[in-house]
């Protein structure tokens, strides 16, 4: 009603809105709620209803955080202030961007909504993309985590740490040498109008709550393929790969793909698998946070598909080089 | 989509947030450290739906006075919600800044203003509508025994003690029964050089798990939310074992049979029941 500009139907014939449609699904879901709770009463689907509400319950607080602050440096960070934050040269501001994801202690979900806000004010893509990459990785929380479900290798801690910012540096070195700016769709770049006084606020409120809505829809998307895969991969493959290196490796690396894990719980997943060798698990905890199905959702969503079609796999190559290379320094002998 | 559309969707979303953390439900779904987080996440979600409701509402009243939305008078984003703003003095580049930002009370859709793809952008916010429905009509149970078996084969006891060693484990507490929790239980069951477990009476609170011809007690561990739970089995021998029933919780009191958590059994122990009392679901389901 705040537009009848826009919404407002041209032709005399009243058109069936989207509010119409979202009180007729609800009033049909009440109506039929006791023939829904039978048909999921199969015991894989509940727990696929439970996983499907646990990512969405553990993830969506930190949409939250994460569009405030995007929303924040849209209404009250001039774009002029990031550019003189920032060195010039792009191969210098990408690995500053990368160490600058420590500051964000939070999920990868947040970052998603940041990264976009920090392309629309200026920022180069590819610096945006290191930190986007960088934050959920190695973050102080991340790390201790990691120690402590790796209590007896304290080689594990440096190792995804260095794997991690690895990751992010090389895929933002690489995105400033071959990315190209069309494949982001065009209003993830958009720049945003400066303002002052009671705007900003204005802003601020709305540029929150649309990310939110836009970017929670995919969130679900991503919830629900996660909640799937975690019902459908037998775990028991992975027991049987034992020694096998490179085997191993790969399963891992799909695996931290497909089961969408928080990268505050994934060292526990890791460490819980029993007789693999380090070098694997290092790769499941370097790539997890860089790239997952959640992600991958966020990821076209908000910077469009020919953008996530591009970055995803690009970032599973770099993620899973990065992971051996620094397994190889940090696990040595012990991977 | 409609802003008022998005909106209720907000509202929905972060009542059904608050509604798990209020209720105590969300213990069967995250770990219970991330309650603030939860209460925080659907506080901000329904307070921005409010703010964007409450501004629609002032917006729409008729003569849309320009006084009481911009008092300032010279501010040129609430001036475009004002009719009064001639677009003939408009330049076309400032018209295009106007169009694209998101402020605008005029703005249907903040993000959709390009006329081929205006629905395009905002129809997966439809999607949050499933968490809602999953939450208030469905609100799955914590996971029980189908997801222990599904998770099957994973040794238990090398997540605890994160070696593949013996080690020292402090004394346990005294006690007869003394209460241990299954990952505990497990963990010294396997690498225990001490032995603290043998010839002691200990309490256990799990869930049954019927697999074939054993029956297990489970309890599933959590470290951030249900997606990583992972097992933490003891196998049932005696008298008393039999006859029990899927996700069926229960105290059950017994000694470890010694040496029964090897690599042969996956590390998994063996208790010898001596008794057992069905209880209700504890409010936690998940052990951390």
């Amino acid at each position: 009603m705040s537009a009848p500009a826009v919404e407002a139907p041209v032709e005399p014939k009243r058109r069936i809105t989207s509010l119409e449609v979202l009180c007729a699904v609800l009033v049909v879901a009440l109506l039929a709620q006791g023939q829904l709770a039978s048909w999921l009463d199969a015991p894989a689907i509940q727990t696929g209803a439970t996983i499907f509400v646990a990512v969405c319950a553990q993830a969506l607080p930190f949409l939250v955080l994460g569009v405030l602050i995007s929303g924040a440096i849209a209404a009250f960070v001039p774009a002029s202030a990031l550019d003189r934050l920032l060195p010039k040269r792009q191969a210098l501001a990408v690995p500053i961007a990368g160490v600058a994801g420590v500051a964000l202690p939070t999920c990868e979900c947040a970052a998603v909504p940041v990264a976009r806000r920090l392309m629309q004010q200026g920022v180069p893509t590819s610096v945006a993309l290191a930190f986007l990459l960088a934050a959920p990785a190695v973050n102080p929380i991340v790390l201790v985590a990691t120690n402590v479900a790796f209590p007896n290798n304290p080689g594990m801690v440096a190792a995804r740490l260095v794997g991690s910012l690895a990751t992010a540096i090389a895929m933002g070195w690489l995105w400033a040498r071959f990315g190209k700016t069309e494949w982001i769709i065009e209003r993830a770049l958009r720049r945003l109008p400066e303002l002052d006084g009671r705007s900003r606020w204005r802003m601020f409120f709305e540029t929150s709550r649309a990310d939110l809505v836009e970017a929670g829809g995919f969130l679900v998307i991503g919830g629900l393929t996660a909640a799937v895969l975690n019902v459908v991969i037998p775990r028991e493959w992975v027991n049987t790969l034992g020694e096998q290196i490179v085997l191993g490796v790969i399963v891992m690396a799909a695996l931290a793909v497909l089961l969408a894990l928080c990268s505050e719980a994934d060292a526990f997943v890791a460490a819980s698998i029993s007789g693999m060798p380090l070098l694997p698990k290092l790769v499941f905890l370097v790539v997890g946070p860089a790239i997952d199905v959640k992600l991958f959702a966020l990821q076209a969503g908000t910077f469009g598909r020919s953008f996530a079609i591009r970055f995803a796999p690009a970032t599973l190559v770099v993620a899973v080089g990065c992971a051996v290379g620094a397994g190889a320094i940090f696990l040595g002998g012990a991977a | 989509m409609r802003r008022e559309t998005q909106n209720i969707l907000l509202v929905l979303v972060g009542g059904a947030l608050l509604k798990i953390s209020f209720t105590g439900a969300y213990l069967q779904y995250v770990k219970p450290a991330h309650q603030p987080w939860l209460i925080g996440g659907g506080l901000v979600m329904v307070t921005l739906a409010a703010i964007s409701i409450a501004r629609d509402l002032l917006a729409t009243r008729p003569a849309a006075d320009p006084v009481l939305e911009n008092p300032g008078g010279d501010n040129p984003v609430s001036a475009t919600g004002s009719a009064s703003v001639s677009a003939t003095v408009r330049t076309p580049a400032a018209d295009a800044v106007v169009a694209q930002d998101p402020a605008a009370p005029a703005s249907a859709d903040p993000h959709g203003h390009d006329h081929g793809e205006h629905h395009h952008p905002a129809r997966s916010a439809w999607l949050l509508l499933l968490p809602v429905l999953a939450i208030f009509l469905i609100a799955p149970p914590a996971l029980g025994a189908d997801s222990v078996m599904r998770g099957d084969n994973r040794a238990a006891a090398s997540r605890s003690s994160g070696t593949d060693g013996m080690a020292a484990f402090p004394p346990l507490a005294p006690g007869d029964p003394v209460p241990v929790a299954m990952s505990d239980f497990a963990a010294r069951a396997a690498w225990d050089s001490g032995h603290s477990l043998d010839n002691r009476d200990v309490r256990l609170t799990g869930f049954i798990v019927v697999d074939g011809p054993d029956t297990f007690l489970a309890r599933l561990t959590i470290a951030c939310c249900a997606a990583d739970a992972f097992p933490v089995k003891v196998k049932l021998t005696g008298p008393m074992a039999a006859g029990l029933t899927n996700d069926t919780w229960l105290d059950i009191t017994g000694r470890v049979v010694p040496g029964s958590a090897s690599k042969e059994s996956d590390y998994i122990p063996t208790l010898t029941v001596a008794g057992l009392a069905e209880i209700t679901q504890p409010e936690n389901p998940y052990e951390q």
